[in-house]
């Protein structure tokens, strides 16, 4: 058997469609000649890349855009993708992400921060300590009042005494001076009509 | 999808989107993965995608249930407009979608390890290399074959040669691919 000729059936060799005769006259060349062996070997190769060669799976972008500049009506979803691009693809993209990873980084600095000082937080927070603080608050309020209320009354109570003494002083005084006063006129001067109550003096005003 | 294409294809043409979004939804993938075959690229099969639905969209009324499934139609207006771009845009790319290979999704029910993940982007980043230094007609032949995992009437009837001519095309496809397959791995050290 020539080259040519196993050159010729290597194909149909490799798919095994060749009469039982043919084959095995093609086996045996093969194995005395190198070079048709190696064509065999590279053949064989294709078949199994072909077989194994990948499937490229199609956008559906792509098959939107052939609907829409063909039929133009709109791609039917399925609930998951509907679900996936309502939800999900807003939720997931590299600006939610970068947001969700910087807020959670901020919340674990400010736990960090505020970690020692909870305990204390949490005590002060407590309602049993509210309490506490306001009803001290308003005890105190209390006591500043009463305070504040008794010396009120201590003032009045000075300011009533000097105010007494001060009009018991001015009282003597005015007696002293208006007596000797009235006892010259009835003695020297004609008796003179009475006064009207304007034309009085200051002194008899003032013990009125 | 299949049995009911014909339905669907009515259901279309009365103005049903929903048999529409249907279509797309069934031959999609498809059509998406025969594109990024031919192109290696994913922007590329993006557009022909799209280009190749809303053809079909506008031609759903010359269907005819007579002469041929509805999948060897859409696969025939699909292939010829992927020929189309090539001769508008006159390049064969040599590279291949390296990056994008790494990247891809790999359709296999069996979990496969990381390890043999890149074994498989490797190899099949090798075989996309080798296919773009192929002449147009034997990559499409292998594209067709041996991606698509079509039959060699399918390919006859989408083509629009005699299945003889498939075969021996095909055949051809493989030898030429297996040899600068091997050049390529003897000049990058690799073993089979």
């Amino acid at each position: 058997m020539e080259c040519g000729f196993v050159e010729e059936r290597l194909s149909e060799y490799v798919e095994r469609s060749l009469p039982h005769e043919t084959m095995v006259g093609m086996a045996e060349h093969l194995q005395e000649c190198p070079l048709c062996s190696r064509l065999m070997e590279e053949m064989r190769f294709i078949f199994v890349t072909c077989k194994a060669f990948p499937t490229m799976e199609l956008d559906t972008a792509l098959l939107d855009r052939i609907l829409l500049r063909t039929s133009g009506r709109p791609r039917t979803r399925s609930l998951r993708e509907r679900l996936r691009s309502y939800f999900l693809r807003p939720v997931l993209t590299p600006r939610f992400a970068t947001g969700v990873g910087l807020t959670l980084l901020f919340a674990a600095l400010v736990v960090n921060l505020l970690a020692p000082r909870a305990s204390v937080l949490a005590t002060a927070l407590s309602p049993r300590e509210l309490l506490g603080r306001m009803d001290r608050g308003v005890q105190q309020i209390y006591s500043e009042g009463l305070r504040l209320y008794t010396s009120k009354n201590e003032l009045q109570e000075q300011f009533t005494l000097y105010k007494n003494n001060l009009l018991g002083k001015l009282g003597i005084m005015i007696e002293q001076l208006d007596v000797p006063m009235e006892g010259k006129k009835k003695a020297t001067e004609p008796k003179q009509p009475e006064k009207s109550p304007k034309q009085k003096s200051s002194v008899l005003l003032l013990r009125a | 999808m299949l049995l009911g294409d014909e339905k669907a294809v009515e259901r279309c043409l009365q103005g049903d989107d929903a048999a529409w979004e249907a279509v797309v939804n069934s031959y999609g993938k498809r059509i998406y993965n025969l594109s990024y075959r031919y192109t290696c690229r994913r922007d590329e099969a993006e557009d022909l995608t799209q280009e190749i639905f809303i053809r079909v969209y506008q031609n759903l009324k010359s269907f005819r249930a007579e002469s041929g499934s509805f999948q060897s139609w859409i696969m025939k207006v699909g292939r010829n407009l992927i020929i189309d771009h090539f001769r508008r845009t006159r390049r064969y790319q040599q590279a291949a979608g390296t990056e994008e290979m790494e990247n891809m999704n790999l359709k296999d029910d069996k979990v496969p390890s990381p390890q043999r993940i890149a074994e498989q982007a490797e190899a099949s980043k090798f075989l996309m290399a080798g296919l773009q230094a192929l002449p147009p007609e034997l990559k499409e032949a292998v594209i067709l074959r041996d991606l698509e995992g079509m039959s060699y009437m399918e390919i006859a009837e989408l083509i629009g040669i005699p299945e003889g001519t498939v075969k021996s095309r095909i055949n051809r496809a493989r030898l030429e691919l297996a040899k600068l397959l091997s050049k390529r791995r003897t000049q990058a050290g690799m073993q089979v």
